[in-house]
Order: structure tokens, then C-alpha cells, then sequence
């Protein structure tokens, strides 16, 4: 390209500031609410998987086997035995993780695997006082625990480590809150296949999560297995791996090794991060939406002035400059509205994620923060600029295209008899 | 040797038109231009008259690779205008052909000195600073010096014209095909720009075609076509063996 075709390009866009200015501010509207949008949509959505990932293993191994070991019965007679499995009784396969000590040993052996622990969870009754209240009770032993979700950074009052003596409870400040408990306290707990164990406040732990916060109790893994009447049994085996994003295929390999179902973070929820990819889809749509009608402007300027550039156009074409000349200036007229806008639409955006940031609003649902969560991602930039670059491109072309046609002996002959 | 009236001996033939047709119209065609065939040669005068619609502007579009004949060939230092495609055309349009059209066509965006540099940025043989220097030294030739840095809109009509002139010739062309270029034009700004003309060919060896309504311009030049309907009816050259 003629280093003279941009400085015509330049100079006419310069010609009209007002007009193109209008087309900028289109772009810069569409860049602004891209980055401003998606900081909103991630900010939440970061800041809740970043919890979830801080509370909850990476992987699960679950106590249900993919292949059991068939009936004793079976194994002697090598037949399939029919009526004698309808006798088994849910008691006779008691769900527990066989051997669970060399499990965690061979399973912290894995590469990419930082920390496992085995642990029991399940319903219990939760009585202070008059007050009842149920809770997702989990059995775990505090120090491999903490390693693999690291409660104890959560603890607010109390101590993690108390837990590890006997009869302590660490519970969710959402139920502290909920039923008046305070450090210290005396509760008891328990349900209906085993015991009520008396057990002592030593800690009130916050998450962040409030579901989490207003259901979740800690006691030690012996108390639980008591609690649930399940003595030794361990239900469970939480892992923690060096890159969380690796998490299925652990558990793929887990599945295939140990023969227990595992479940990936990812599995786990699911639902919520289907919800975000949703929710990030339609988001997207709107996105485009608004830099499609920023292209419109474009579209709509440049037409006007392609039309009203005609004469000029043919001079041009006349001293020698080719259709191409004529297109490529078109089409830089369209990039750099499309850029200049992106700036602009980049730099407000950058500035207003920053003022949302610190904008005071009460949240309780799904995270707890004080603050509007903003995710400020640098690529959100780049995307921006890139997509109205590319816009501006197209919205430009069809005004450069017909710019490009113009015959100059047909405004001549026009013009002049 | 000089000839008649002091205009430099002419040489080689550069523009050619053999047999040119020209038909125009959408779903009936008109015939503006039939068969004409006419040789120019290099740094001859010509300028082109006859009635209005006659075919002038029609003929001088064709000559200057604007336009494509229905039939018959232009030819321009022996390349066939016809045969080359849009780019093939302009190229040639920048690179050996200067216009100079009736309504001083300058872009309203850039100085009058920009205006003249166009053209020879694009045609890319100098370099920035040389063309600029250039376009300045013709802009000054023509008196117009002060006004390098001015906009075309705050020019005179006949300030533009003479401006549209350097742009066309600042360029180096070969030839020089200018449409009423004093048509717009008072007295005395007409007779600026005839002087202009004349000397560039008297003087630097430019081949010029104009046309004109000016019956007294038209006989300044060293050799006059006239057209009807279409047709070449007269081509006197001046130069006669008279002179001697
Ligand atoms: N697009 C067109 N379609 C059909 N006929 C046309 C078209 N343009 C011009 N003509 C006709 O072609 C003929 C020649 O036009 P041209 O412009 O060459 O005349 P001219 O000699 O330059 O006239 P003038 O002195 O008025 O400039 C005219 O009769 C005109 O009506
Ligand atoms: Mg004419």
C-alpha cells in the first residue's frame, strides 16, 4: 500500500471529526460494555469457583465401587447366582473405602496429586439449647484435612487445631449466627443410626460461601463415625492437585485405578458452572449485539460519505490512484474509528471496572462480598479491541467496495458537458 | 529549426486513435463518436473544437484512459489502452497523463501544495521531500507561490484552474489533455492560463490536447481539430511549409 493512500485515509477522517467522532463513540459504547459486563460476569463467577476450589477437593473418591466383588456364594460356585443376591441386606454391604490408609498412601504417590485425606460425612442434628437444627456434618482428620482444603484459614474464632483433640465441633458462622452459638458453647449432635455425642465449640469458620457457611459442621473423624453409628469407616477420600484444571482426568485415572467412583470439582458443580456457561452465552450475544450496532455506524457514516466523496474519488482514480488505493483508504477510515474507539471504549472501561470495584453493595447468595466483584482480565482488552477491529472491518467494506467502483469518466461526463 | 509561429518541431506519434467507435445508452444506444482515427504527436498543441455535443469531451476521455472504445483501438506510446484492465489504466493514467478539467477538480481536504503532490506521491518516483520541492517550484512558475499553503476554498476560480494545471503537470506527463480548462474563466485569468499552456510546450516539450469553445485560443495552437456529431471535420496543422 502507497504510504499516500493512509495519509489520505487520515487526513479525510480528520476532515470529518464530528461525523467520525460519532462513529468512535458507537465502537467505544460497545468495547466499554464488553469489558464492564464481563468484569461484573467474572468477577462473581471467579470469585465463587475461587471459593468453591478453596473449600472443596479438587477430586473425590466416594465410597461406591464401580465393580464390586461379586457374592461369596458366586465366587465359590462360579455361576451366577440369582436368589441367593435378592437375600443380601444393605447391612451385608456396608458403603466404606476398604483399607483407606494405603489408598491415601498410593493415591498422595500420583503425580500431580499434593494432598489426600480420608474423611466420613453425613446428616446429623445439630441441638443447642430448645434449638434443632440440621446440618451436613463432615468427619475429618484436621491435619491431612487441612491440606487438602484448608479450613483452617477460614477459622474466624477459635482454633482449627482444638479439633483435633476429643469432642470439639467447628461450625459454619451461618448456623453460629442462626442458632447463638459461641466458642465455647456446649451442643450436642447426633442421628438417628448412632449416638448423640455432647461435643464443645472450639471454632466458627467463614468461608465466604453462605451456603456453605449456614449448613456446614467440622468434628473429628472417630466422633462422626460414632455420630453415624459407622465405626471406622471412612466414607470418603478428598485430593488436592497441583492444577485444579486437571481434575477429571484425575479422576478418570483414580476411577481406573482404585476402581472407586471419583468426582472432578467440575462433576461436582456441575450445575453452576453450566449456569455460568449460560449465563456467559447470552452474555456474549448482547455483546455482540451492541458492537454490531457500533458497526452500523460505521456503516451508515461511511456510506454518506463515500456518497458525498464521489468527485473526489474520481479525482483520485483520474492522477492514477487504483481501486484498491481507494478500497484500502476506505477500509483504514473503518479500522481506525473501530481502534480509536476500542482505545477509548478500553481505557473508560478500564477506569469505570476500577469505580464498580469499589462500590459498596450487600451480597448474601452465592459469595459474600461487600464490594461489586469485578474481575479485571486483561484479555477482555485485547478481545475488545480485536472484535471491533474486526466490525469496523466489515461495516467499512461494503462502503469501500462501492467507493472502489466508482468510474471516474461517469462523474466526469456528470459534471462537465 | 523552429517552426511556424515558434512552436518546437513535433515528434514521434504518441496518442493514436484508430477507427475509434464510442456508443453510449443504456437499452438504445447512441453513437457519439464514429470511427475516428487520429494521430498526435509528441509536443504538438492541439486544441479540439466544435459545436456543443459534438463529441470533445467524449474523444479526450478516450484518449486519456478514462474510457474504453465500443470499438477500434487507442493507443498510447503503442500500448493499447483498451486491452489494459482498471489497474493497467490508472497506472498508465499516473504515470504518463495529466488532466486539466473544466470545473477545477481539486480535493477540498488538502492544501493547494498537497493537491499538486498527490498525484507524484502516488506515482511514487520522488521521494517526499523531492516532490515537495518540486510541486513548489511549479506552483511558484505559475505565480502561485503564496498560495502553496492555502486551501483550495479560499482560492479564486482561476487560481484553482491554475492550480489543477501545476497538479497535471507537476507530475512529468507526457501529455497533457485539458477540458475547457478556461471555460470557468474571466478575460484576463483565461489568457493567464493560455500563457501558461503555451509556454510549457514552447518551452519544456509538453504534448497538449484542449479543448475549447475560445475560437482565439483554439487558433493559437499549433494544430486545430474541429468535430461535428461525432466526427472530425477539419485538422489543420499550422505548421505550414509556408513558413521558412
Ligand atoms: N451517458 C450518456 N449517455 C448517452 N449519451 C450521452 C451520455 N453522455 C453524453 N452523451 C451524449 O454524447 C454526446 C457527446 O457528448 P460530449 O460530452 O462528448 O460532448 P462535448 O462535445 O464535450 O460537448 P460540450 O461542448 O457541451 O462539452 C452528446 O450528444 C451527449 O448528449
Ligand atoms: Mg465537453
Amino acid at each position: 500500500m502507497p504510504r499516500v493512500v493512509l495519509f489520505i485515509a487520515l487526513r479525510q477522517l480528520w476532515a470529518r471529526k464530528l461525523l467520525n467522532s460519532i462513529a468512535v463513540l458507537g465502537v467505544m459504547l460497545g468495547v466499554l460494555t464488553l469489558i464492564a459486563i464481563n468484569a461484573i460476569m467474572q468477577g462473581f463467577q471467579v470469585k465463587f469457583l475461587d471459593n468453591i476450589l478453596k473449600i472443596s477437593p479438587h477430586v473425590v473418591l466416594l465410597d461406591k465401587q464401580l465393580r464390586p466383588a461379586p457374592p461369596i456364594l458366586a465366587r465359590f460356585l462360579r455361576r451366577p447366582v440369582v436368589a441367593e443376591v435378592a437375600h443380601e441386606t444393605p447391612s451385608d454391604r456396608q458403603l466404606r473405602i476398604n483399607r483407606p490408609l494405603e489408598l491415601l498412601r498410593s493415591i498422595e504417590a500420583l503425580p500431580g496429586v499434593v494432598a489426600a485425606a480420608g474423611s466420613l460425612n453425613g446428616s446429623a442434628v445439630l441441638v443447642f439449647g430448645p434449638k434443632q437444627y440440621p446440618v451436613d456434618m463432615r468427619g475429618i482428620e484436621p491435619v491431612s484435612q487441612d491440606r487438602v482444603t484448608q479450613v483452617s484459614s477460614y477459622v474466624t474464632t477459635g482454633s482449627y487445631r482444638a479439633l483435633t483433640g476429643s469432642d470439639g465441633i467447628i461450625v459454619g458462622a451461618g448456623i453460629a449466627q442462626r442458632i447463638g452459638v459461641r466458642v465455647g458453647d456446649r451442643v450436642s449432635l447426633g442421628s438417628p443410626l448412632g449416638q448423640t455425642l455432647s461435643l464443645k465449640v472450639v471454632g466458627i469458620f467463614d468461608a465466604g460461601i453462605p451456603p456453605v457457611d449456614a449448613t456446614r459442621v467440622y468434628v473429628s473423624l472417630r466422633d462422626a463415625q460414632a455420630i453415624l453409628g459407622k465405626p471406622d469407616v471412612v466414607g470418603r477420600v478428598e485430593v488436592r492437585l497441583a492444577t485444579p484444571a486437571r481434575a477429571a482426568d484425575v479422576a478418570t485415572q483414580l476411577e481406573a485405578v482404585f476402581g472407586y467412583d471419583a468426582e472432578s470439582w467440575q462433576e461436582s458443580n456441575a450445575n453452576f458452572l453450566a449456569l455460568f456457561k449460560q449465563q456467559n452465552s447470552i452474555i456474549g450475544f448482547v455483546i455482540g449485539a451492541i458492537l454490531a450496532v457500533g458497526g452500523f455506524g460505521i456503516l451508515a457514516i461511511q456510506i454518506m460519505i463515500v456518497l458525498q466523496k464521489t468527485r473526489d474519488i474520481a479525482i483520485l482514480r483520474s492522477v492514477g490512484f487504483r481501486r484498491t488505493d481507494i478500497l484500502t483508504a476506505f477500509l483504514l477510515q473503518g479500522a481506525i474509528i473501530a481502534l480509536v474507539g476500542a482505545a477509548v471504549g478500553d481505557l473508560s472501561g478500564h477506569y469505570l471496572v476500577r469505580f464498580l470495584g469499589t462500590m459498596k453493595t450487600k451480597q448474601e447468595s452465592l459469595v459474600r462480598s461487600e464490594t461489586f466483584l469485578v474481575h479485571d482480565d486483561p484479555k477482555m482488552y485485547v478481545y475488545g479491541a480485536l472484535f471491533a477491529l474486526v466490525v469496523g472491518l466489515l461495516a467499512s467494506f461494503i462502503p469501500a467496495w462501492r467507493g472502489s467502483r466508482v468510474e471516474p469518466v461517469d462523474v466526469l461526463r456528470g459534471q462537465i458537458g | 529549426m523552429t517552426a511556424a509561429r515558434g512552436w518546437p518541431e513535433p515528434g514521434e506519434v504518441v496518442l493514436q486513435c484508430e477507427r475509434v467507435m464510442r456508443e453510449l445508452g443504456g437499452d438504445v444506444k447512441t453513437r457519439i463518436l464514429h470511427e475516428v482515427s487520429v494521430s498526435i504527436r509528441a509536443r504538438e498543441f492541439v486544441s479540439l473544437t466544435g459545436a456543443s455535443g459534438s463529441g470533445k469531451s467524449t474523444l479526450l476521455y478516450l484518449l486519456g484512459a478514462l474510457d474504453r472504445p465500443s470499438s477500434g483501438r487507442v493507443l498510447l506510446d503503442g500500448v493499447d489502452l483498451g486491452a489494459l484492465d482498471d489497474d493497467g489504466r490508472g497506472a498508465l493514467r499516473g504515470n504518463k497523463l495529466g488532466f486539466v478539467f473544466q470545473f477545477h477538480f481539486l480535493l477540498p481536504e488538502f492544501s493547494v501544495l498537497e493537491n499538486v503532490m498527490i498525484p507524484m506521491l502516488r506515482r511514487g518516483r520522488r521521494s517526499r521531500s523531492s516532490a515537495r520541492a518540486h510541486a513548489l517550484a511549479t506552483l511558484e512558475k505559475m505565480g502561485l507561490g503564496e498560495l502553496a499553503a492555502r486551501r483550495p476554498g479560499q482560492l479564486s476560480g482561476g487560481q484553482q484552474q491554475r492550480v489543477s494545471i501545476a497538479r497535471a503537470v507537476a507530475n512529468d506527463p507526457k501529455i497533457v489533455l485539458a477540458d475547457e480548462p478556461t471555460g470557468n474563466l474571466d478575460t484576463a485569468n483565461a489568457e493567464g492560463v493560455m500563457g501558461v499552456f503555451e509556454s510549457l510546450v514552447r518551452d519544456e516539450g509538453l504534448t497538449l490536447v484542449m479543448v475549447t469553445h475560445e475560437r482565439a485560443f483554439a487558433a493559437r495552437a499549433s494544430r486545430q481539430l474541429v468535430m461535428q456529431d461525432g466526427h472530425i471535420i477539419s485538422d489543420l496543422d499550422q505548421r505550414g511549409p509556408s513558413d521558412g
